[in-house]
């Protein structure tokens, strides 16, 4: 019994495969995402250090500057006190280490107008002050010291000083400022950041999880496949041992039928020779009995009787014995088919070179006498099959190729094989007068012969071969061009299996 | 054959046209013995055995056979009548048929057939074998029927 199967082999693999592309295009869409996000996130980082670094460098540019100055009005005090030229020494140093940390401010803080401007009130004050020092320790250098404390007395420094560092002060305050603000955007990338690799991580988890999903529902219907092609094949296997069994019941019906059919015919064709026997043998005295007619009384020898016995009764008697001849003989040919498929095949190992050898030999004669060469091609690979059957089929088509020659050519046939995923093929191929295409199929049928009928035959022999063929498991096919000769090929399987008609 | 009684010839031959051939060249070959002829399986039988004039009962027989009837199988018959404790043990069965198979000629001769020949299709063939084995009987002995 054969059930539809509704194709659950394909697992349409098609949509799975771009289900699952789709979803790796995805996870890697979503890692490029997380590594250009990593490297802004660092871009940034970095920029965000150099600004610390820059307020740091600020800083210690602005207290390096105040320092200078607050060090250079403790000099010039203690030289106004003192006298000492120490100070005044100290004082240059300091005085002249300034313009340098001045310069040096102005450079790191030059892209920042409000610290510009911060930087120039600054400068133009210390530029006073130095003017006032400078006047100072000129005094004191000309030994005028109360000048100099007097103007020291009167000048306007501690308020100077006080703008002076208040200036400062705001300059690093605005530098921290700054900082504070950087820093704040820091913390909104890094936040930033932190989110788009939250994003991706979690649309990776779900790629992830759906390609996971994808793949085992894909193993279970793969799973589910394989199952059912198992299941179907047993029951393909099932439903061939069924199939053959029938055929070989089939088949034996079709002998038993064409045995009991040709075993059957043979009665009545006995009876109908018999008593045409009888009839011809009744002819005789008869015919006496018209000879003494004739001699004694010809007078009651009618024309009709003498026809009737001498012409009518031979000839119908000579034409039931050669049609009742021949029936006998398609008989035995049936009869002789229907034996050999019911003969118990008995495989055994066979070398066909060596068989066709033996033909060779037993049919020397015939080759000979019609100046035909046998030629075989060796090696001819080894076959386990039934010897009797195999040595029918190649003589009967090495006879053939002997008999239907090319007038004017003396035939050769060649004896070949090959073997092919296993099976074996043996030809036999001739230089003979060849076969309409028309007929490579009908040669094989019983009682069909082709082309001219020049030779003696009933059209038994191929189809004796292709019912031998069939019952070794093999086939049988024929190559011809007319004029140009057959290549018959015997395809048998390497090794006879026995179908057993009651598996 | 055997002179001091006469050998009944039984013939189970379906075909009538086969026993008129088989008769006329058997009386060709002089022989002139009793013979009778039966169409199927079951009279035969029922001569051979039960008739008051059949060969179980009445003298000794020969039985020409052949093995396609309508009823039954002729190597029934042959089982029968060579079988282990029949009458007819002895009695000689010449099987004549048709069928020239390997297989059968071998079963009948297993069941004990005497002898085995084939029609031959060709009547001169078949008129000399039949004629021969005429011949055959007009020199055979038969035993005869064990008492009971």
């Amino acid at each position: 019994m054969l059930t539809t199967v509704t194709n659950p082999l394909v697992v349409s693999e098609g949509r799975f495969g771009r289900v699952l592309v789709a979803f790796m295009a995805l996870g890697f869409l979503a890692l490029v995402a997380t590594g250009i996000a990593a490297g802004w996130a660092t871009g940034r980082n970095a920029d965000h250090t150099r600004w610390v670094n820059h307020t740091y460098e600020v800083e210690l540019s602005v207290s390096n500057a105040r320092r200078l100055i607050e060090q250079g009005e403790a000099s010039r005090r203690g030289y106004l006190l003192t006298g000492n030229t120490e100070y005044r020494d100290a004082y240059r140093r300091w005085a002249a280490a300034l313009p340098g940390a001045l310069e040096r401010l102005q450079r790191l803080t030059r892209d920042n107008p409000q610290q510009v401007a911060t930087l120039r009130i600054l400068r133009g004050e210390i530029a006073a002050l130095l003017v006032q020092r400078a006047r100072t320790i000129a005094l004191i250098d000309a030994g005028r010291i109360d000048a100099a404390t007097t103007l020291f007395r009167t000048e306007a420094s501690v308020r100077r000083l006080m703008t002076i560092r208040d200036a400062f002060e705001r300059m690093a305050t605005e530098e921290r400022r700054l900082l504070a603000e950087r820093d704040a955007a820091q913390q909104a990338s890094v936040r930033v950041f932190y989110v788009i690799l939250a994003v991706a991580a979690v649309l990776l988890v779900l790629v992830a999880l759906a390609s996971l999903l994808t793949v085992m529902r894909y193993t279970r219907d793969l799973a589910g496949s394989r199952d059912s092609l198992r299941d179907f094949n047993e029951r393909l296997e099932e439903t061939v041992h069924e199939r053959t069994a029938d055929l070989s019941r089939a088949n034996e019906e079709i002998q038993r039928f064409a045995y009991i059919v040709s075993h059957d015919l043979r009665s009545p064709l006995v009876n109908v020779m018999g008593f045409t026997a009888e009839l011809a043998a009744a002819t005789a005295p008869l015919g006496e009995l018209l000879d003494r007619a004739e001699a004694e009384c010809p007078h009651i020898v009618g024309e009709d009787a003498r026809l009737a016995v001498r012409e009518d009764l031979p000839e119908a008697v000579r034409f039931i014995r050669t049609s009742t001849q021949k029936m006998d003989r398609l008989i035995n040919a049936i009869l002789k088919l229907s034996r050999e498929g019911r003969r118990i095949i008995t495989p055994e190992p066979i070398d066909p070179a060596a068989v066709a050898d033996t033909i060779a030999g037993s049919i020397r004669h015939l080759l000979d006498d019609r100046g035909v060469t046998l030629t075989i091609g060796r090696p001819i690979p080894g076959v386990v099959t039934d010897r009797v059957a195999l040595e029918q089929i190649l003589s009967n088509l090495i006879e053939n190729a002997t008999k239907y020659l090319q007038p004017g050519r003396p035939g050769t046939i060649h004896v070949s094989g090959e073997e092919r995923r296993g099976r074996v093929i043996l030809s036999v191929a001739d230089n003979g007068r060849g076969i309409d295409p028309r007929d490579h199929q009908r040669i094989f049928d019983l009682f069909r012969r082709s082309g001219q009928q020049d030779q003696p035959g009933e059209g038994i022999g191929l189809a004796h071969v292709r019912a031998l063929a069939y019952r070794l498991g093999g086939t049988i096919d024929v190559d011809s061009e007319p004029g140009r000769g057959s290549t018959f090929r015997l395809n048998l399987p390497k090794t006879y299996e026995h179908q057993d008609s009651n598996a | 054959m055997n002179a001091h009684q006469s050998v009944g010839i039984v013939m189970i031959e379906d075909d009538e046209g086969h026993a008129r051939l088989i008769e006329k060249n058997i009386r060709r070959a002089g022989i002139l013995n009793d013979i009778r002829h039966f169409t199927d399986g079951t009279q035969a039988l029922h001569h051979l055995f039960e008739a008051s004039d059949g060969p179980a009962k009445n003298g000794p027989a020969l039985v020409l056979l052949d093995l396609n009837l309508p009823d039954m199988s002729g190597t029934d018959i042959l089982a029968q009548i060579k079988a282990e404790g029949s009458p007819l043990k002895r009695t000689p069965v010449v099987v004549l048929t048709t069928t020239d198979d390997k297989i059968e000629i071998q079963r009948c001769y297993d069941l004990g057939c005497n002898v085995y020949i084939t029609k031959p299709v060709n009547y001169e063939s078949f008129a000399q074998a039949i004629r021969q084995l005429g011949l055959f009987l007009s020199v055979i002995q038969v035993p005869e029927v064990e008492e009971h």
